[in-house]
C-alpha cells in the first residue's frame, strides 16, 4: 500500500515537471532545428541563432530590455534600500503598515500595474503641455517641449517603481537581522551616519541588497505588460518584440531568442540561489576555514596599499557606464529618425537597414494590429509615429480629422512610377496626403482537402456543412464585407436594415455552431495546420500561407462570384510631425521599384509600382530559378477584370460606424 | 578624586506626554567608576545615551570638561560605548572590529581628515588586545567566540580609541552568573589601569556596590540618591533605595526625640537626629542587624512564617502584628515557634517619609518579592515607548 503510494507520488511529481518543463525543452530543441517547422525535427544548425544575431529589431530590442533593466536595477536598488533603511527608523507600527503597502505593487495583476502608470503618465503629459503652453507663452528665454509621449523613460520610470518593492522586500529581512545597535556603535566610535551606512550597514545588508538587485533585473527583463503599456509606441523590449513576432506563426527565430531569454532568466536566478546557500553555509560554519583563491584575492585586494587601484578601477568603471549612457542617448538623440508604424511582417527588414546606411536616417519601426487600433493609439496620444500605412477607409476618416499632413510631392520622385490605377482614389481623390504602399483583395481561402465541391459562394462561410471549420475573420468591417456581399449589397451601404440583416445572417450562422472562432493573425496556424477549412481573408496573406502549408493541407483562394473588397493601404505622415523631412525620405524609398520588389517577394502583396508589377515574374525567376506560377501571381496582383468585380471600403458615417461597432459586440466571442 | 568631567544640568528627557528624565543633575569627575543603577525603565539608559550622544536632553545641559555638547553627535565626543549585547560588527573580524574607531579618518589641529599609519592601528590593536586578553584571537571572525570574548572584544573597540569616558551599558546582563564575577573583576582592574572614567549602567545592585565609586540610584527618571556604595547601602535615602538596595524592613514609625524612634508602639534607641518631635518616619532595618533572642527577652514578639536555608543563613519571615519581617540568622527557628528580637541601635536607620512609604518592606509577599528582583530586565529600549526595533534580534 504505502509501495505503491509512493510509486503513485513520483509518478504524479514526474508528470507535474513534465508538464512544466517539456514545453520549454521543446522550444529550445526546435530553435536548434535545421527547417522551419516546430514539429519535425530537420536537422540540427545554428541558423536560427545566427539569424536572430543579425536581425536589427531584435537586437536593438535587446539592447534596449538591457538597458532598462539595468538602469532600473541600479535606481531601484539605491532607492529601495534607503527606502528599507528609512522604513526601519519607524515605528514598528508604521513600518509594518508600509511593508503591506509595499507588497501590494507585487501581488497586484500586471496589467492594471502596466494600465494605471499608463493613464497617470497621459493625464501628467496633458497637465505638462497645458502648463508648457502657458509657460512659452509668457515667457521667452526657455522654451518648454508642449509635447511629451511615451517612450524609454516613462517605462524605465515604470520599471523603477515596479522594482523597488522586490529590494525592499529583499534588504527588509537583513535590516530585520541587524544589531541596530550596530548603527550606533558606528557613529561611537568616530563614524558620521553616512561612514556608518558604507562601513556597517552596507556590509551588513549587501547579501539582501544583491539579491534584492538580481530579482530586480530578472523583473525588469522578464516584464511585458508593463513595458507594453508604458513604452509607448516607438519602443520596444524584448519581450515585446517576440510578441509582434508570434502574432502570424511561431518561427525558429522567436524559439532561439525565447530560448536565449529563458537562460538568461534562468543563470540569474541560479546565481542569486548559489549565493543564498553559500550565505547559509557560512553562517552555519563559525568556525574559522582556509579562505578560498577568490577570498584571497579580495582580501589582498582589499588591502590599503590596492587602495588606488580599487578607485581607479572603480572610477573607470563609473566612466564606462556613463559613456555607454551618454553614446546611447546622445545617439538617440542626435541622429536623424524617423518613426514608422505599419503591421506586422509587412516589409522586408533588410530595406530598413539599406535605408539607414544610404540616408544616415534611423528608422524606428513599429507595428500595430489593426486599422482600429492604429486609430485609437493616435487618438489616445500615446504614439510618437511620423509614418504609418492604414488602409482606404480608414485614410478617409484620418483625412475628416484632419489628422494628416499634406505630402511635398516634388520630394517623392518616386510618386511618378505609382501606376494611374491607384492614384486619385476615393479616400484621397487629389493625391495630396497618400503613397499607396500595397493593395490587394479580401477572397476566400480555403482547404481543398476538407471541402466537398470548390465554393464558389460567400454563403460557403454560413453552410451548415462546414459547421466548426470556419474562421470568422476578427474585424468587423471585413466580416459584415463578406455577408453584406453575399446578400447582394454594397460593402459600403448605410441603410440600416441590410446591415441589421447582414449581421443577422452572420449571428445565425455563430448561433448554429458555423464558426469555429474569431480569428485574426492566428488564421495562419489555423489554416496552414489543417485544423479550419474556409476563412474570408486577404491575398497576400493567402500566398503566405501556401509556403507555410502542412503536408495534406491544399489551400485555395477565390474571389467569390458576388464580388470582394480590393483595398489599398498607403503611406501617410501624420499632422505636425517633427520629423517632415526623413518622412518623406522614407516614403520616396519605400515607393522605389526596388524596395517594391524586395517588399513584393517578402510579404506577397501586390505592388503599386508599375513597374515593380511588371517586372516581379523575372525577378522571381531570377531569385528562384524557377518560373512564378501566373495563377498565384494573378491572386496576387488581381488583373483589371477582376478589380473590376471588386468594391473598395469608403469611410462609413459615424452613425453607421456606430452601428457597426455595436451589433459587432452584440455578436460576442 | 579628581576634578570633574561631566555634569548634567537640570535635563529633562521627555516623549510627547511621557517624561522619562525628570530634571536630573549630577556631575561624573575624572576617572571615577560612575554607577547608574535602577529598575528597567528608571531613566538610566537615556542617561547614558544622552551622555553618549544618541539624545539630546528636552531641556537642560550636557557639559563635558565645561563646555556644553547637548548637540555634538556621539562620533565627535571624547567617549565610546560597550554596548548592551556588544554590539560587533559580523562582517569583521576580532582584529579589524578593534581596529574600526582608529581606521575613521579624524580631523587633526588643522581641521584636515587624517588617517592613523597602519603601524599605529597595528600596535595599539595588539595592545588592546592584551589588555583584554585575547590575544592570538585576531583572526577569528566575532561570530566564532563566547560570550565572554566578545564581551572583551566591545571593550577593546571602545577602549583603543583613549575615550576620555567609557560608557558601559548592561554589559554583562548576558553572561552567566560565573562570567559576570569574572568579568566584574576585570573592568575594575581595566577602569584602574587605563585611568579613565566608567559610567555604568546595570540593575543589579550586587555588581553597582563591587564596583562603583559612585552609585547613583535612579527611578521613574529621578535620582533618589547618589553616594558611595557603603552610603546607599547604610544611609538609604528613602524606602525605594532602601528596598532596591539589599533586602529591607521598612516600617511605619514616628520620631519621639534625636534617638529614640517608636515602632509598634515601642520606643527604640537609634543614631538619627534632626527630626521633628513625632515626625512620622519611616524606618529600615536590614535583616542581618535583627538579633533572634528568646520571646521573654524580645523587644518585639512574633511567630515564625516560613524559613528557608541559603547557605550561609536562614531567611526566617516573622509575623509582628500582622506585619512580616525577613530575618537573615545563623539561628534555626522552626515554623509557628514564638521568638523575640534585639536591635542595636546602629541596625536601625530612620528616613523621611517618601512617596515610597509604604510600598516596600513587607515580606508578606516573601516569594513574589524574590522573583521581582530575579527577573531579567531588558532595558535597551527604555523610554522610547513604541520601539520600531525590538524584533532587531531574531536569527
Amino acid at each position: 500500500m504505502r509501495q505503491s503510494n509512493r510509486i503513485g507520488g513520483r509518478i504524479f511529481i514526474g508528470l507535474t515537471f513534465l508538464f512544466l518543463y517539456l514545453p520549454i525543452f521543446l522550444l529550445i530543441i526546435f530553435s536548434f532545428n535545421a527547417g522551419e517547422s516546430s514539429a519535425v525535427w530537420q536537422g540540427f544548425s545554428l541558423d536560427w541563432y545566427a539569424a536572430l544575431f543579425r536581425n536589427r529589431l531584435i537586437m536593438e530590442s535587446l539592447y534596449t530590455t538591457l538597458l532598462v533593466s539595468l538602469l532600473a536595477t541600479v535606481v531601484a536598488t539605491a532607492a529601495g534600500t534607503f527606502a528599507a533603511i528609512g522604513l526601519y527608523a519607524l515605528s514598528k507600527r508604521k513600518r509594518d503598515a508600509l511593508l503591506v503597502v509595499n507588497d501590494i505593487p507585487m501581488m497586484n495583476a500586471d496589467i492594471v500595474t502596466g494600465v494605471s502608470l499608463c493613464l497617470f503618465f497621459v493625464a501628467f503629459f496633458q497637465g505638462w503641455g497645458a502648463f508648457a503652453r502657458w509657460f512659452n507663452g509668457v515667457q521667452g528665454v526657455v522654451a518648454l517641449p508642449e509635447r511629451l509621449v511615451l517612450g524609454f523613460t516613462t517605462m524605465l520610470l515604470a520599471h523603477i517603481a515596479f522594482d523597488i518593492p522586490y529590494v525592499i522586500l529583499n534588504v527588509a529581512p537583513k535590516l530585520r537581522q541587524m544589531d541596530r545597535n550596530l548603527v550606533d556603535a558606528a557613529q561611537d566610535l568616530g563614524c558620521t551616519w553616512m561612514q556608518a551606512f558604507w562601513r556597517v550597514i552596507l556590509p551588513e545588508i549587501k547579501p539582501g541588497i544583491v539579491s534584492g538587485a538580481l530579482i530586480a533585473f530578472t523583473m525588469s527583463i522578464d516584464d511585458f505588460v508593463i513595458s507594453y503599456f508604458t513604452a509607448g509606441s516607438s519602443t520596444s523590449t524584448l519581450a515585446m518584440r517576440i510578441y509582434s513576432m508570434t502574432k502570424k506563426r511561431i518561427t525558429p527565430e522567436v524559439n532561439a531568442v525565447s530560448t536565449l531569454l529563458f537562460l538568461s532568466v534562468l543563470a540569474l536566478l541560479v546565481l542569486n540561489n548559489v549565493r543564498e546557500i553559500r550565505q547559509e553555509r557560512r553562517a552555519a560554519s563559525l568556525e574559522p576555514r582556509a579562505p578560498t583563491l577568490l577570498e584571497k584575492l579580495s582580501m589582498k585586494f582589499n588591502q590599503p596599499a590596492y587602495r588606488w587601484v580599487r578607485r581607479g578601477l572603480a572610477g573607470a568603471m563609473a566612466c564606462a557606464f556613463l559613456v555607454v549612457v551618454v553614446l546611447l542617448t546622445g545617439a538617440t538623440g542626435s541622429q536623424p529618425v524617423v518613426n514608422v508604424c505599419s503591421w506586422g511582417e509587412y516589409i522586408d527588414e533588410s530595406l530598413i537597414e539599406q535605408f539607414e546606411d544610404e540616408t544616415g536616417i534611423r528608422v524606428n519601426y513599429q507595428t500595430a494590429e489593426s486599422n482600429e487600433a492604429l486609430y485609437s493609439l493616435l487618438k489616445s496620444g500615446g504614439a510618437d509615429y511620423d509614418v504609418i500605412v492604414p488602409s482606404d477607409y480608414m485614410i478617409s476618416q484620418l483625412l475628416e480629422e484632419g489628422m494628416l499632413e499634406e505630402l511635398d510631392y516634388s520630394r517623392i520622385p518616386n510618386f511618378e512610377l505609382i501606376d494611374r490605377r491607384f492614384r486619385n482614389l476615393p479616400y484621397d481623390p487629389e493625391n495630396k496626403y497618400t503613397v499607396p504602399y500595397t493593395w490587394g483583395t479580401l477572397g476566400l481561402i480555403y482547404n481543398a482537402n476538407m471541402v466537398e465541391e470548390e465554393p464558389v459562394s460567400w454563403g460557403a462561410l454560413y453552410d451548415d456543412q462546414y459547421a466548426g471549420d470556419v474562421l470568422l475573420i476578427n474585424n468587423s468591417r471585413d466580416a459584415l464585407a463578406a455577408a453584406l456581399l453575399h446578400l447582394g449589397y454594397s460593402v459600403n451601404t448605410t441603410d440600416e436594415e441590410e446591415i441589421r440583416e447582414a449581421f443577422a445572417l452572420i449571428a445565425d450562422a455563430s448561433r448554429r455552431g458555423v464558426f469555429q472562432g474569431k480569428v485574426m493573425d492566428q488564421v495562419f496556424q489555423k489554416m496552414e495546420g489543417g485544423n479550419a477549412a474556409l476563412a474570408a481573408y486577404y491575398a497576400g496573406d493567402y500566398l503566405s500561407m501556401l509556403d507555410n502549408q502542412a503536408d495534406g493541407v491544399d489551400l485555395r483562394y477565390v474571389i467569390p462570384e458576388e464580388g470582394a473588397n480590393w483595398f489599398v493601404d498607403a503611406m501617410c505622415v501624420l499632422k505636425d510631425t517633427p520629423h517632415y523631412d526623413e518622412a518623406l525620405e522614407w516614403i520616396n524609398f519605400i515607393a522605389s521599384t526596388d524596395a517594391n520588389l524586395a517588399n513584393m517577394d517578402y510579404i506577397w502583396y501586390a505592388s503599386p509600382n508599375t513597374e515593380a508589377l511588371e517586372r516581379y515574374p523575372a525577378y522571381y525567376e531570377e531569385l528562384y530559378g524557377e518560373e512564378l506560377d501566373p495563377e498565384l501571381y494573378e491572386i496576387m496582383a488581381a488583373p483589371p477584370e477582376v478589380l473590376e468585380r471588386c468594391e473598395m471600403y469608403s469611410v462609413l458615417p459615424p452613425e453607421t460606424r456606430a452601428l457597426y461597432n455595436e451589433l459587432w459586440i452584440r455578436l460576442g466571442a | 578624586m579628581s576634578k570633574e568631567l561631566i555634569r548634567l544640568r537640570d535635563c529633562v528627557m521627555s516623549y510627547g506626554d511621557e517624561l522619562v528624565l525628570d530634571h536630573i543633575n549630577l556631575y561624573i569627575n575624572d576617572k571615577e567608576f560612575l554607577t547608574l543603577l535602577g529598575p528597567s525603565g528608571c531613566g538610566k539608559t537615556t542617561t547614558l545615551r544622552m551622555i553618549g550622544g544618541f539624545l539630546s536632553p528636552t531641556s537642560g545641559d550636557v557639559l563635558f570638561d565645561g563646555v556644553r555638547i547637548n548637540h555634538v553627535p556621539p562620533h565627535q565626543r571624547a567617549v565610546n560605548t560597550v554596548f548592551q549585547r556588544y554590539a560587533l560588527f559580523p562582517h569583521l573580524n576580532v582584529f579589524e572590529n578593534v581596529a574600526f574607531g582608529l581606521r575613521i579618518p579624524k580631523a587633526d589641529a588643522g581641521g584636515r581628515k587624517v588617517k592613523l599609519p597602519e603601524r599605529e592601528i597595528q600596535e595599539r590593536v595588539m595592545e588592546m588586545l592584551s589588555v583584554v586578553n585575547l590575544k592570538g584571537f585576531e583572526k577569528r571572525p566575532v561570530s566564532a567566540l563566547s560570550g565572554g570574548q566578545q564581551q572583551r572584544v566591545a571593550i577593546a573597540r571602545a577602549l583603543v580609541n583613549r575615550p576620555r569616558v567609557l560608557l558601559l551599558d548592561e554589559p554583562l546582563g548576558a553572561l552567566d552568573m560565573r562570567l559576570r564575577k569574572d568579568m566584574q573583576n576585570e573592568l575594575k582592574r581595566i577602569q584602574q589601569e587605563m585611568e579613565i572614567t566608567f559610567i555604568y549602567v546595570t540593575h543589579d545592585q550586587e555588581e553597582a556596590l563591587a564596583m562603583s565609586d559612585t552609585v547613583v540610584v535612579m527611578d521613574g527618571g529621578r535620582i533618589q540618591q547618589i553616594g558611595t556604595p557603603e552610603d546607599i547601602y547604610n544611609e538609604p535615602k528613602n524606602a525605594f533605595v532602601a528596598d532596591f538596595i539589599g533586602e529591607s524592613n521598612i516600617i511605619d514609625g514616628i520620631m519621639r526625640a534625636d534617638g529614640v524612634v517608636e515602632i509598634f508602639n515601642r520606643k527604640f534607641q537609634c543614631l538619627d537626629k534632626g527630626f521633628d518631635k513625632d515626625e512620622p518616619v519611616d524606618v529600615v532595618i536590614r535583616p542581618e542587624d535583627v538579633d533572634i533572642v528568646d520571646e521573654a527577652a524580645g523587644q518585639l514578639k512574633g511567630t515564625v512564617t516560613s524559613v528557608t536555608f541559603k547557605g550561609v543563613h536562614y531567611d526566617t519571615i516573622v509575623d509582628f502584628y500582622g506585619f512580616k519581617w525577613l530575618i537573615q540568622t545563623t539561628d534555626f527557628c522552626p515554623v509557628d515557634s514564638r521568638i523575640g528580637i534585639k536591635i542595636d541601635p546602629d541596625g536601625i536607620h530612620v528616613m523621611k517619609k517618601s512617596a515610597y512609604s509604604g510600598m516596600f518592606g513587607d515580606y508578606s509577599s516573601y516569594s513574589e518579592e524574590y522573583e521581582e528582583l530575579d527577573v531579567v530586565e531588558d532595558e535597551s529600549q527604555e523610554g522610547e515607548g513604541d520601539d520600531p526595533w525590538e524584533d532587531g534580534y531574531e536569527e
